[in-house]
């Protein structure tokens, strides 16, 4: 009342404003209250739906363990334990990556295989002779336009440039066949001649020649006829590259040479040009020790 | 070579032996190709013109072509040959002028493997183009140039144009790894190595790059700059406007294996600059360096 006696000094009218003013912040805060409860309201709620979510999936895992331990109890056959699966899981992807790495092997052991690159291919060319694996020889590509040689291990006295010359834009597969071809020849050559140093060396007088490319080979060896030893000399020339055998095979020789000599290096020379060297020399040995044995 | 006291001395003994310049010439070839690694060794390349086919070369052939090609354009030359088992023609010149003797105290070597382009060379100090013109000639093939790429190590020169190094390709089929004689460290439980992926990281990126084997020996790489100076813009002085020239030479008793230690050592970063590993596979290590043209070039610029 006191307040209202000071408010009436001041004016009726200014007196009714700030009562307006006070109602207007009290209905403010009410509404504010009522805002933050029916906040809060709904915030429980949802706090009670995910409580019963929470009970609901609780219920479910514990029935799942229950229900599993039952049925190990129980059965024990048809349903497989969890680390059963898991172990099975593990052998499956092993026998999956055997498969490939098994597969992976079998092309290489075609002789030509390759592996993608970020920028184009690696090409693997592995060479054989007879049921013997030799040297593999690497090429790596890339692929644009035109196709480019990015490095590779081929030796140098093998005419590379040539053939991606003719073939490489035009026809990869040809050109690495063709490839293939000549680093096969050369491999086979260099085989014979290594066999030939390595096994056959007592036939051999002096050392074996022979240049980069294994396609000339010189030699000298004896040859045992008529109880006594003579030295033939002999050069094998391979004309053809992409070939094992030689082309040419030239047997002299020295002194004088009767009828039946130049029957043998006619022979020899015949032999040469259609066996393998190591099995001409072998032939020769198996010749001398049944010889031994006659006599 | 031998040095001129020991090749007096050889002379005057191989006269009392009633032996003569020959039988010098050819000790003094065995000598150098025992010791190959006393010279540094250039090599060349002998190059084809398009489409001619490649003749299989007679090694008697060239000698005969070879020795009258250089005897017929310089008379006063004393030239031997030697062959040797690896396929490889040591040729010895030594080099006299119209009115002059050949001088045999400074003899010229040349290394040729008959079914390849390539020549090494090595004290060769004038008669470069007669020398080169009688290569050709007798090769028949239609050029030569020279390759940046010298070292002491006749050998490995060899191992980097013939690609005897052992290069690393991506192989589903990797070969087999050489067993390395690595003593297993006796390590201590309670030492924990922090940095264990970044050494294994580094390890793999230095093998994609060097390979397993020993790598061709050379001792020099020499890079000449001729890039512009890019620097604070302040010191407008140097920037842009030519070329800051310098040279960085990098050399050590076997550069090749140093660079491929300097990552594992923590000294540089794996991977190593292309401008330093490139060097076998370019088969140079003089290079020249410009100014990168466009962003798209590879950063191994070759002069």
């Amino acid at each position: 009342m006191e307040e209202a006696t000071a408010y009436l000094r001041d004016g009726v009218l200014s007196h009714l404003e700030k009562l307006e003013a006070h109602a207007r912040t009290l209905a403010l805060k009410q509404e504010e209250t009522q805002q933050q409860q029916e906040k809060l309201a709904r915030l429980r709620a949802r706090v009670q739906e995910l409580r019963l979510q929470r009970d609901e999936l609780q219920t479910k895992v514990n029935l799942q363990q229950v229900g599993l331990i039952r049925q190990e109890r129980g059965t024990g056959s048809n349903v497989e334990p969890i680390q059963a699966v898991e172990a099975r899981g593990k052998a499956l992807l092993k026998w999956e990556v055997e498969n490939v790495k098994s597969m992976l092997q079998a092309f290489h052991l075609t002789g030509i295989s390759g592996k993608l690159t970020k920028q184009g291919v690696c090409f693997c060319i592995s060479t054989a002779y007879e049921r013997t694996y030799l040297d593999s020889y690497y090429l790596d590509l890339l692929i644009q336009q035109p196709v480019q040689i990015r490095h590779h291990s081929v030796p140098i006295f093998i005419p590379l440039e040539e053939i991606a010359k003719k073939y490489l834009q035009t026809d990869i597969k040809r050109f690495l066949a063709m490839l293939s071809e000549h680093l096969n020849a050369y491999a086979g050559r260099k085989y014979q001649a290594d066999q030939l140093q390595e096994h056959f060396s007592a036939f051999l007088e002096g050392t074996l020649q022979r240049n980069l490319l294994q396609n000339v080979l010189l030699f000298n060896y004896d040859v045992e006829t008529e109880s006594k030893t003579f030295p033939f000399r002999a050069k094998l020339v391979y004309g053809d590259v992409t070939r094992s055998l030689p082309t040419e095979a030239i047997i002299t020789c020295k002194g004088d040479v009767s009828a039946s000599l130049l029957e043998k290096t006619a022979a020899h020379s015949n032999l040469f040009c259609h066996t393998a060297l190591h099995k001409a020399f072998d032939s020769f040995k198996r010749a001398a020790e049944r010889l031994e044995q006659t006599a | 070579m031998l040095d001129n006291t020991g090749f007096t001395v050889l002379i005057y003994k191989l006269q009392e032996n009633c032996a003569g310049i020959k039988q010098a010439a050819i000790l003094d070839m065995i000598y150098n190709h025992t010791y190959p690694n006393k010279k540094v060794w250039t090599v060349y390349q002998m190059t084809r013109v398009a489409g001619e086919e490649t003749d299989s070369l007679n090694l008697a052939d060239f000698k005969y072509k070879f020795k009258r090609s250089l005897q017929t354009a310089l008379k006063n030359v004393t030239i031997n040959f030697r062959e040797y088992e690896d396929n490889a023609l040591w040729i010895r010149i030594a080099w006299g002028t119209q009115y002059t003797k050949p001088n045999q105290y400074k003899a010229t070597y040349i290394v040729y493997h008959l079914q390849t382009p390539y020549v090494f060379i090595s004290s060769l100090r004038s008669n470069l183009p007669l020398l080169c013109q009688a290569l050709v000639h007798a090769s028949n093939y239609h050029d030569i140039h020279e390759m940046e790429l010298r070292s002491r190590c006749l050998d490995s020169l060899k191992d980097i144009v013939f690609k005897r190094y052992s290069q690393t390709f991506q192989t589903y089929h990797p070969r087999p790894l050489q067993e390395r004689n690595v003593a297993p460290e006796k390590v201590d439980p309670r030492i924990i190595q922090e940095n264990k992926r970044e050494k294994e990281r580094i390890q793999r990126v230095n093998q994609e790059v060097f390979g397993n084997g020993l790598q061709p020996k050379i001792e020099f790489a020499q890079y000449k700059l001729e890039t512009m100076f890019k620097g604070e813009p302040e010191m407008d002085i140097l920037t842009e406007k030519e070329p800051f020239r310098c040279v960085v030479k990098f050399s050590s008793p076997h550069l090749l294996e140093a660079l491929k230690s300097l990552a594992p050592a923590g000294m540089a970063d794996a991977p190593l600059s292309p401008l330093l590993t490139c060097i076998p596979q370019k088969a140079r290590n003089y290079f020249k360096i410009k100014e990168r043209k466009d962003i798209l070039s590879a950063s191994c610029l070759g002069s």
